[in-house]
């Protein structure tokens, strides 16, 4: 059932697959945005007058769009314009649009900014200058604070026979989905309607109706095939300004960003401080701190949800009798936190399973024997008392273990082999609609997500569908509709889209075949086949063509039609243990254990990978060919986080490699060979027992390939990336 | 600004262009001015290959090449490459291999790799093959199926 080509591979090796960065209206004027000179500052001026000089140029600035200050949140800070200050470097002040897209940035260029600049903060050490005691520098640049405790630590670390304590740093990672944010807006008769390249074509309708200040459904938003998202394209980045240069000039507006743009204004992963404590007894976890400091870039106040989230993964899978953990979240002049493939997690298991490895070490334990025999198993509580169901991973990782040790045996001197997990939630909870067309010759599922790559929409609920009928794959076409005509749906992010909108295909699925069994007369649901080239209804026996079936007002549309939902229900954590903020349950538990080989230069502390494998609960894997490329991907993207991608900010707030020549991205030498593996018998939530494997794939990459450099060359690196420099220092060659 | 006419020869058409500024790039003579919208904007610098498209046969970059150079030249983009037995051979090996996910690099790389198939034949290694598709980038596939994939075209060249 597994489906040879992908439907989608027709319009993509022909090049009629139309992208954002494609999109064109006749009459079309193109937008430019005018970004912030400072990270910080106090605007005293925005002079439009030079940039409407210039012929056919339209400008607008925060004077132009009076009252909208932030959306129906009231965020100062949120597009269209910040009327008075500056928040970060690159923030959109004005937007101009103009005939050409060279006129169009000349015109940005014209627009006169003057700004009483004020101090930046950027540097999560100086907010916390007495680190890792907790004492802040300036409290107004905490956005959140989230507490939890349970039992008692404090007698779990006086009484521990070893504490193992460490300071560990993440860096700012960025996307980097191929295609560059795009859209084409155009308003008319108190439609806005926007064209665009988005993971939530709901998502970026509710954000530009908030912006905006118009009712939800004044705004239709239709998507187009998706250059990659990664989280990039989950919100409105440009939509509102193109809908308000459309609505100034009378015309439709393209912007799209230039690749400088996409770093400096799109969303990353910030930076983060970590301490990891722990205490042991008798070779067993007695207790454990985790304190984080994680940078949010430009937020308001108490509109956090990053820090709680992030933090559930600072305990990683382990069960653990006592905790305390402590998180901030640290407001700076950077741009918004933004979600990068599995949020933090990458992060969190390097840190985590990093530490775990030292703490084994000093208790003179082996790593994976230690962390084994604290794996959550069906049947334990999560540290926030969340029952932990159908989860695999112990597993996965016996398997990455005899992996790890057979190619112990054969690594050259210099060689390195190192095992880590990591572990994520299927983010079940986002809920969805779809409708299915039962048309004589084929099955529709009509729906509002577009393709993103990872084949989801285009071969995933196609598969759910022809599970649930019976029907060939070939035989199901996956349409798609804009926000005014689609059902909802949360969007294509969290590794949600089969396991949740799935659900929601396969709900309507059901509830088609008890239609068609009731028409029939017959007490079961019906199931589907195909013969003469023609689809046949089967039930109670009987053998009916669609037209057999359907009423005059189905004839009429060429379909019987059914609709279904999923809105599920995430777990339920133990609030008790709260003492301040929020954290955040989990939804469907999955894992992955991978082991990587690297080769250490010993002279410049360069790693190369060398070999890898990963072993994944994934629950029941519903496309293997698929499945198998989704972790290879997954993994080369994990790669870059490991060894090069880090945006460097500097001290006044600017992103010093803004571009792919010094933000390196793995290239094709530099991923070797990856091995999949699947474990199975750990059915998921999702249709079929399937569970999402969008983000796992890249959760435990870092924390393999820094228990490789140890295993290596003996460097315990403690931040990321592993640069070369990083390794060296660790090494003592520098 | 000078601007004049510039005769390429686009997908085996003959392609005449008037009024081009002497500093346009041959991306946005592709794109906007030909509407050959299958060969893909990235970043413009040359860093990620997606506007990878065939000068007379050979691959370069559409992002960094003035179209004022290719006065006289034969291009080829991803919505021509079909009409050549190389090209439609590597959009198969694409296609069978399930080397595309968002599809945003893969025009780039059927062009890159049609051009060196072309250049090498069977005559290359693999190796080598595939040191010189470095310079495209894809951020979803890990580059895996799109190494099968030139394995796949490159054993079934004559």
């Amino acid at each position: 059932m597994t489906s040879a080509v992908r439907p989608d591979s027709a319009a993509k090796l022909s090049g009629t697959a139309v992208y954002g960065t494609d999109l064109e209206a006749p009459g079309m004027l193109w937008g430019a945005l005018v970004l912030a000179p400072v990270a910080h500052g106090r605007i005293r001026s925005v002079d439009l007058g030079p940039a409407r000089a210039i012929p056919g140029v339209v400008a607008i600035s925060s004077a132009d769009v009076p009252g909208l200050v932030g959306g129906r949140i009231g965020d100062p800070e949120r597009p269209p314009f910040p009327p008075k200050e500056i928040t970060y470097r690159s923030q959109p002040v004005a937007a101009v649009a103009a005939p050409t897209r060279e006129i169009a940035r000349a015109a940005a260029r014209a627009v006169r900014i003057e700004v009483d600049p004020l101090p930046a903060a950027e540097d999560l050490d100086a907010i916390f200058p007495e680190w890792p005691t907790t004492k802040v520098g300036d409290p107004g640049r905490i956005a959140a604070h989230v507490h939890a405790r349970r039992g008692d630590v404090d007698r779990a670390f006086r009484e521990a026979e070893t504490v193992v304590a460490e300071t560990y740093r993440t860096s700012s990672v960025h996307p980097v989905a191929l295609e560059p944010h795009a859209c084409v807006a155009e308003v008319t008769d108190g439609t806005w309607k926007v064209r665009t390249s988005t993971q939530t074509p709901f998502g970026v309708r509710e954000d530009t109706a908030s912006i905006l200040g118009v009712p939800d459904r004044s705004i239709v938003v239709d998507g187009t095939w998706v250059g990659g998202g990664f989280g990039g394209k989950g919100a409105a980045i440009l939509e509102p300004y193109a809908l308000l240069l459309s609505r100034a000039s009378g015309r439709p507006v393209r912007i799209a960003l230039t690749y400088a743009e996409e770093f400096r204004l799109g969303r990353t992963t910030l930076p983060s401080v970590i301490r990891m404590e722990t205490a042991v007894t008798a070779g067993e976890i007695a207790g454990r701190r985790v304190r984080l400091l994680l940078d949010v870039g430009t937020s308001l106040p108490g509109r956090d949800f990053a820090t709680g989230y992030s933090i559930g993964f600072l305990l990683g899978p382990y069960r653990t009798p006592a905790f305390e953990v402590e998180g901030y979240a640290v407001r700076t002049n950077k741009p918004p936190f933004g979600p990068h493939r599995a949020p933090f997690a990458p992060q969190a298991a390097f840190v985590v399973e990093s530490h775990l490895e030292e703490v084994a070490r000093a208790v003179q334990l082996d790593p994976t024997t230690f962390k084994a025999r604290h794996l959550w198993r069906d049947g334990d509580r999560t540290p926030f008392g969340q029952p932990v169901v159908s989860f695999g991973l112990s597993r996965a990782l016996e398997s990455a273990r005899a992996t790890a040790d057979h190619w112990r045996t054969s690594a050259p001197p210099g060689h390195g082999v190192g095992t880590a997990v990591g572990f994520w939630s299927t983010n079940t909870g986002a809920g969805g609609e779809a409708r299915v067309l039962l048309r004589p010759g084929r099955l529709s599922i009509v729906q509002g997500e577009r393709e993103i790559g990872t084949g989801s929409v285009v071969v995933g609920l196609a598969q759910v569908a022809a599970r649930r009928t019976g029907l060939p794959v070939e035989r199901i076409e996956v349409e798609y509709r804009d926000s005014s005509q689609a059902p909802y749906d949360a969007g294509v992010f969290g590794s949600r889209t089969v396991g949740a909108l799935g659900r929601a295909v396969d709900d309507a699925i059901v509830r088609l075949l008890q239609i068609l069994a009731e028409r029939i007369g017959a007490p079961e649901p019906a199931t589907l086949e195909v013969g003469d080239d023609t689809i046949y209804v089967v039930a109670g026996g009987v053998r009916r063509r669609v037209p057999e079936l359907w009423t005059a007002e189905e004839a009429a549309s060429g379909a019987i039609s059914a609709e279904g939902k999923h809105y599920g229900k995430g777990g339920e954590i133990d609030e008790t243990l709260v003492l301040d903020g929020a954290f955040y349950p989990f939804t469907d538990f999955t894992g992955a254990a991978h082991v990587a080989e690297v080769d250490v230069d010993r002279e410049t502390g360069s790693v190369r990978l060398v070999r890898y494998a990963a072993f994944h609960d994934a629950g029941v894997v519903l496309d293997p060919p698929n499945a198998r490329a989704q972790v290879e991907g997954g993994v080369a993207m994990g790669l870059g986080t490991a060894l090069t991608e880090e945006a460097i900010w500097s001290e006044e707030g600017r992103l010093e490699n803004a571009g792919l020549l010094d933000y390196r991205l793995p290239t094709l030498g530099e991923v070797p060979p990856i091995e999949v593996h699947f474990v199975e018998g750990w059915a998921g939530a999702g249709p079929f027992g399937a569970k999402g494997l969008g983000e796992p794939p890249i959760i435990p990459v870092p924390a393999a390939v820094a228990s490789a450099v140890r295993d290596a060359s003996g460097a315990h690196v403690t931040e990321l990336p592993l640069t070369a420099e990083r390794v060296a220092r660790a090494l003592k060659l520098l | 600004m000078t601007a004049s006419s510039i005769r390429l020869t686009v997908n085996g058409r003959p392609a005449g262009l008037d009024h081009v500024p002497a500093d346009e790039r041959l991306l946005d003579t592709l794109r906007w001015r030909l509407g050959l919208k299958g060969t893909k904007e990235g970043c413009r610098t040359g860093g990620c290959g997606a506007c990878t498209v065939l000068r007379d046969g050979a691959p370069v970059l559409a992002c960094l090449l003035l179209t004022h150079e290719l006065d006289g030249s034969a291009v080829t983009t991803i919505e021509g490459v079909a009409a050549d037995p190389v090209g439609e051979r590597v959009r198969a090996a694409f296609a069978t291999a399930g080397a595309l996910q968002c599809g945003y690099c893969t025009p780039g790389f059927v062009m890159a790799l049609t051009g060196l198939l072309r250049e090498q034949g069977r005559s290359g290694s693999v190796d080598e093959l595939l040191e010189d598709l470095g310079g495209n980038l894809c951020r979803c596939t890990g580059y895996a199926t799109i190494v099968r994939a030139a394995r796949l075209a490159r054993d079934g060249l004559p």
